[in-house]
């Protein structure tokens, strides 16, 4: 730009000079400038990033050679600087892929699959080294042994920053302990004032993979953190799927053009993109047919009553077959044609092409290409009034147009628009749009009414102004919309081959059309198998792990689409418990199971969690909006083969409406679990206050009464129970005769388990069984009492004995026993 | 009605009531009478307005039913103990004393919730609250006229004629009524009265001596003493009563206890209401008949005035007719207000006009 104005300036030299300092700049040297573009702005946050960066590639690496993580990171204090270590046991990197993985940025497995994972651009760890380089002057020494292989590699390296390649500084062969795995160190100016957001990343790592060991230490920890795994299951594997039609965008599909080795448009479709079988390419190529070349406009054929005759123009149009097959031919002709409803062009040549076969089958007369051509134009021209013999009697076609005898288009026309229009359009406007519509079309290029959708509607829109500003009659906007729709559904796709994909990747604005195409045809969504939720299980298994808490709920939704993406959304709640009950409720949000540790208000879910209207749920929520208070955590995970971010930090979700739905709901589910929770756990706190309270009071109503009346103190247990809706097991001994009597005054009916430990030798049991331990049996019944009902449990015993009874199967809340 | 000798007797039962119902393994409960306006009845014999069928059931099965539970044997227990030592106490003292009592849970939070109390233990017991000893802070009102009365108080014996033997402030109701003998009377009705501005109007312009009449005083919404020492003078000395009050809806109430009996001591209507007694005025006729000054009757007075056409105490022709008048005109007038016809207008015109039309006098 700026020389290009030099010269015009006529200033030579400047340009020169300018062009001195233009030169190349390495993505490295980018990066050593934008460093907070990737999460490296300050030293406190430089450090989590680049845990989180090897700790996502760890993962990765592991899950992807089948190995359940088991991961070591290290942080220390060395001087002025810090070390980070991370170990994991993955299957390693080959010698000669190791320094390109660590040691050069964008180079990566990941940037061109379609599928779930952690890492995307190949940038993150190599921008962690960067970092570290930048900062101390160390280079990274990693340390990698592949499965299998006697000695490990260890090599020391550092960015050329010009170049963007990884520089060689050591390269030996070591002894390492681990079997197989990658040991990555850094040394790096840092601080750890983000030690709360490391822990958060790590403890939150471990919450959605619960297949993973981890293991942190870093200066400030007495003890090291450890989390262990609460399953021994692997995310399924994740397929990698071909992009779907439409989820791609205009370059990306150029380029998909340029590289393909389809040559037609339909074998492209079917080959490079996901959910496109040969009924769906046929679909698109249609589509694609109407916007690449536009559709033909179809008109009536002539009626019985007409004197337009097709016959009669196909015969004189042939020449030298004989009376018999000519005749044959312009009747066949003139009959198929009369049966259609309406007639394009290339349909009239597909007609005149099958009589002729036909003809010449039963006459052994040869209808050549010359003549089939005549006879379409000749045909043609009966039915629409324009084409050959137009151009052939020009004067007298002059004259029909002066002497008024119209178009048999306009009546065709006429028809159209008068239907598409509402009744109250006078006679005479619409009959003007009739005749301004078609002498537009008569001027179109060829004589085959070709006309593509977007022409179709300027061209109607056109013929609307003229006829307003004539005849001072609106066509409004729906008007026009209707008369459009009535053209362009009636117009026939053409029989066109369409171009090849070669031609098609040349002309960018065929494959605009063609990327048109694609997003209007109706795709069966993307498959699912490119991604690994949790599941729900996992998510409530994850939540139990870290968090100590008295209730866990989760839910995992269907997959859905966005942009051509497939994306699960999951979501889990812990409440009470150990977690602190002050101030809002914890929110972990997890994308593709990373940890999202910053920028939390920026984030989707936060939005999310605040629009829901968390009293409904039994949660806290001051003012009725925003995060909710109270002892509980939401964890909210999005998996999805592109994760919308809001930046390339990768620290929020953006605001994609699709994807917000998803995670109302799945908030939802859960919640909706916690709420009955927490109205079963009021019920029950209300049941032991009254407990609490009536067994205060009664006693010392019975006391009183007592008193009042000099009798000694009634048995109250039996009213209690009654009270309390309880289930009461009561102890009698009469004699011989042990029976413990159930009663049920609950609403609901009771499924007990009752162990009576008697010191003596129980006899004669009804029902029940005995076992004999040490000297004590053991007698247990497990006896159903309905609603209201009353059980009874009987033994004998020889003689004293001592009795102690333990009852099962009933909240201890409902509980009274007196045995 | 029961003696005193039995009051302790009928409480002691109901705490064995109590009692059995534990031992039973039941839950402890004391049913009641519903006491609202739609649970009372009209008893022809005795024609006044009793408690209905409907019952309500005090439970231990709730923690508030238990609580009132353990506060009536409470309750139980100290009234036992008044009647053993025969000493008596107020509800207000009521009240305090069970801040002294050992359990927290027993002791009442609030005054209406003791004497709520008190009158439950009346009802299931059957027993009155003046015969557990129990009495209201302030007692009855007072009397004027020509009647010579016998009481039996703590210090003795009195005689006392309730025109001659008292000062211009009256003779004082006891708290217990039937602690009176009427020994002789000159009186050709009673007119009970409504405020105190009105019977000292009365007694000032001599209409007592006048008439014969014998003045009650009812203090507002009367005592039960004063109730009962209204029937008493009807049923005894056999006179009309007449009752003189504002002529507004809370008026038309005072004398609606007087009459049928109160919707909160129904149980007691035998004992307390006079149901021969007649309404004088202010009738919302007099307003509109004597051109009474009057004011614009307020919205509350309008909702007093609707309930009183649903209850069943006011359910008469005659009823009917002047609150319907009264919601009509839309007025309301104090009995004060037929001073603005001269002081003497009262007991010179007023009061024979009507006393005269009621066939009083």
């Amino acid at each position: 730009m700026t020389s290009f104005q030099s010269t015009i300036g006529d200033e030579e030299g400047i340009a020169e000079e300018l062009a001195e300092g233009q030169r190349e700049i390495s993505i490295a040297e980018f990066f050593e400038k934008n460093k907070h573009m990737l999460g490296f702005d300050s030293g406190a946050r430089g450090l989590v990033t680049a845990v989180k960066e090897a700790v996502d590639n760890a993962l990765d690496a592991t899950e992807e050679a089948g190995y359940l993580p088991d991961i070591y990171i290290e942080i220390e204090e060395v001087g002025d600087y810090y070390r980070l270590v991370i170990e994991d046991n993955g299957p390693g990197i080959t010698k000669e892929q190791l320094p390109k993985v660590f040691g050069k940025l964008l180079y990566g497995s990941r940037f061109h699959a379609r599928e779930q994972s952690r890492g995307q651009q190949g940038i993150g760890i190599s921008a962690a080294v960067l970092y570290s380089q930048l900062t101390s002057g160390q280079p990274a020494k990693i340390t990698s042994r592949p499965k299998g292989q006697s000695r490990a590699q260890y090599f020391e390296l550092i960015i050329d920053t010009d170049t963007n390649e990884p520089e060689i500084q050591a390269d030996e062969e070591t002894t390492w302990d681990r079997p197989h795995g990658t040991r990555i160190e850094l040394e790096m100016e840092a601080n750890m004032r983000a030690r709360q957001q490391l822990h958060d990343y790590v403890k939150h790592t471990a919450v959605v993979n619960p297949h993973a060991r981890l293991e942190l230490r870093e200066p400030g920890l007495d003890e090291p953190l450890k989390f262990e795994r609460a399953t021994d299951e692997l995310p399924a594997e994740t397929k990698e799927i071909r992009p779907h039609p439409h989820g791609v965008e205009l370059g990306a599909l150029i380029k998909m053009l340029e590289a393909t080795e389809s040559y037609s448009v339909s074998g492209f479709l079917q080959e490079e993109f996901t959910r496109v079988g040969k009924k769906t390419a046929d679909s698109v190529i249609d589509n694609f047919r109407d916007v690449y070349y536009g559709r033909e406009l179809a008109w009536s054929p002539p009626r019985a009553h007409d004197d337009r005759d097709v016959a009669g123009a196909v015969a004189d149009a042939v020449a030298n077959k004989g009376a018999e097959a000519t005749t044959a031919f312009a009747e066949g002709v003139a009959e198929t044609v009369a049966n259609n409803d309406r007639i394009s062009r290339s349909e009239l040549a597909a007609i005149v092409d099958n009589v002729a076969e036909t003809v010449e089958g039963d006459t052994g007369k040869t209808f050549g290409g010359t003549v089939r051509e005549n006879a379409v134009d000749a045909a043609w021209g009966a039915i629409t009034g324009v084409g050959g013999d137009e151009a052939a009697d020009s004067d007298e076609s002059d004259d029909d147009s002066e002497s008024a005898e119209e178009s048999p288009l306009v009546s065709d026309a006429y028809a159209l628009v008068d239907d598409a229009t509402s009744t109250r359009k006078d006679d005479a406007a619409v009959r003007a749009m009739a005749e301004a519509l078609t002498r537009r079309f008569e001027n179109l290029d060829g004589d085959a009414f070709r006309i593509t959708l977007d022409d179709l509607e300027r061209l109607v829109a056109d013929a609307a102004s003229f006829v307003a500003e004539q005849r001072d009659a609106t066509f409004g906007e729906t008007a026009r919309e209707n008369v459009v729709e009535a053209f362009w559904s009636r117009a026939r796709t053409v029989p066109d081959d369409p171009p090849k994909v070669k031609a098609i990747a040349g002309s960018r604005d065929a494959a605009a059309d063609l990327l048109d195409a694609m997003r209007t045809t109706d795709i069966l969504a993307p498959p699912t198998d490119c991604l690994a939720p949790i599941t729900a299980e996992l998510v409530e298994a994850g939540l139990r792990k870290e968090y100590d808490a008295d209730f866990y709920a989760a839910a995992s939704r269907d997959a859905e689409v966005h942009g051509g993406d497939p994306f699960i959304v999951e979501a889990g709640i812990a409440y009470g418990g150990e977690i602190p009950a002050e101030g809002s409720v914890e929110l972990l949000r997890f994308a593709n199971r990373v940890p999202l540790v910053y920028q939390r208000g920026a984030c989707a879910t936060t939005d999310v969690i605040k629009n829901i209207g968390w009293r409904n749920y039994g949660l806290d929520q001051p003012g009725g909006s925003g995060l909710p208070n109270g002892p509980a955590v939401i964890s909210i995970h999005v998996a999805s083969t592109n994760v919308p971010f809001t930046s390339e930090s990768k620290d929020a979700l953006a605001n994609v409406p699709a994807i917000e739905d998803e995670i109302e709901l799945a908030v939802r589910e859960a919640a909706r679990e916690l709420k009955s929770f927490l109205n079963k756990r009021r019920s029950m706190q209300q049941r032991r206050e009254k407990q609490d309270v009536l067994g205060r009071i009664l006693p010392e109503m019975a006391d009183k009464v007592s008193e009042v009346t000099g009798r000694s103190r009634p048995d109250i247990d039996g009213a209690l129970a009654r009270i309390m809706n309880n289930v009461s097991v009561e102890r009698e001994v009469n004699g011989e005769t042990v029976t413990l009597v159930v009663e049920n005054h609950s609403d609901v009916n009771e499924e007990l388990e009752i162990t009576d430990i008697v010191s003596t030798e129980p006899t004669d049991l009804s029902d029940g069984t005995v076992v004999d331990m040490d000297g004590e049996w053991f007698v247990q019944w497990k006896p159903e009492v309905p609603s209201g009902d009353e059980r009874e449990l009987t033994y004998a015993i020889d003689g004293d004995a001592d009795f102690e009874v333990s009852v099962g199967g009933v909240e201890t809340e409902k509980l009274t026993v007196n045995a | 009605m029961t003696t005193e000798s039995d009051a302790r007797d009928e409480l002691i039962d109901l705490a064995a009531d109590f009692y059995d119902q534990f031992a039973a393994g039941d839950i402890p409960e004391m049913t009641l009478p519903t006491r609202t306006k739609s649970n009372i009845e009209y008893d022809t014999e005795s024609g006044v307005w009793t408690y209905g069928d409907r019952t309500s059931t005090r439970s231990a099965n709730s923690v508030r039913g238990a609580r009132k539970l353990l506060k009536a044997a409470y309750t139980i227990e100290f009234l036992a103990d008044q009647l053993d030592e025969d000493r008596s106490s107020t509800l207000r003292e009521l009240y305090y004393l069970s801040e002294s009592w050992d359990n927290d849970e027993a002791q009442f939070s609030s005054q209406d919730e003791s004497n709520d109390l008190v009158e439950d233990l009346e009802i299931v017991t059957g027993v009155t609250r003046e015969d557990f000893h129990m009495r209201p802070e302030e007692s009855g009102a007072t009397l004027m006229g020509p009647l010579l009365i016998r009481e039996q108080t703590r210090r003795g014996e009195r005689e006392i004629h309730c025109q001659e033997d008292v000062g211009a402030g009256g003779y004082q109701i006891p708290n217990n009524p039937d602690m009176i003998d009427f020994l002789d009377d000159d009186i050709d009705f009673a007119l009970a009265v409504e405020t105190g501005g009105m019977r000292d109007r009365l007694v000032e312009n001599g209409f007592d001596e006048e008439y014969n009449c014998l003045v009650i005083h009812l203090k507002g919404q009367p005592a039960r003493a004063t109730r009962r020492i209204t029937k008493r003078v009807h049923d005894e000395l056999d006179v009309p009563i007449a009752v003189f009050a504002d002529g507004d809806p809370w008026s038309y109430r005072i004398y609606g206890s007087v009459a049928y009996g109160s919707i909160k001591s129904a149980h007691l209507s035998k004992y307390l209401a006079t149901p021969q007694a007649e309404f004088v005025g202010i009738q919302p006729e007099d307003i509109v008949e004597y051109d009474l000054p009057a004011d614009p009757l307020s919205d509350s007075d309008v909702n007093a005035l609707e309930s009183e056409l649903d209850d069943p105490r006011f359910q008469t022709d005659y009823w009917e007719e002047q609150i319907e008048l009264q919601l009509d005109i839309g007025k309301k007038s104090e009995q004060q207000s037929l001073a603005s016809r001269g002081l003497d207008f009262v007991t010179d015109t007023y009061l024979p006009e009507r006393l005269d039309a009621m066939g009083v006098i």
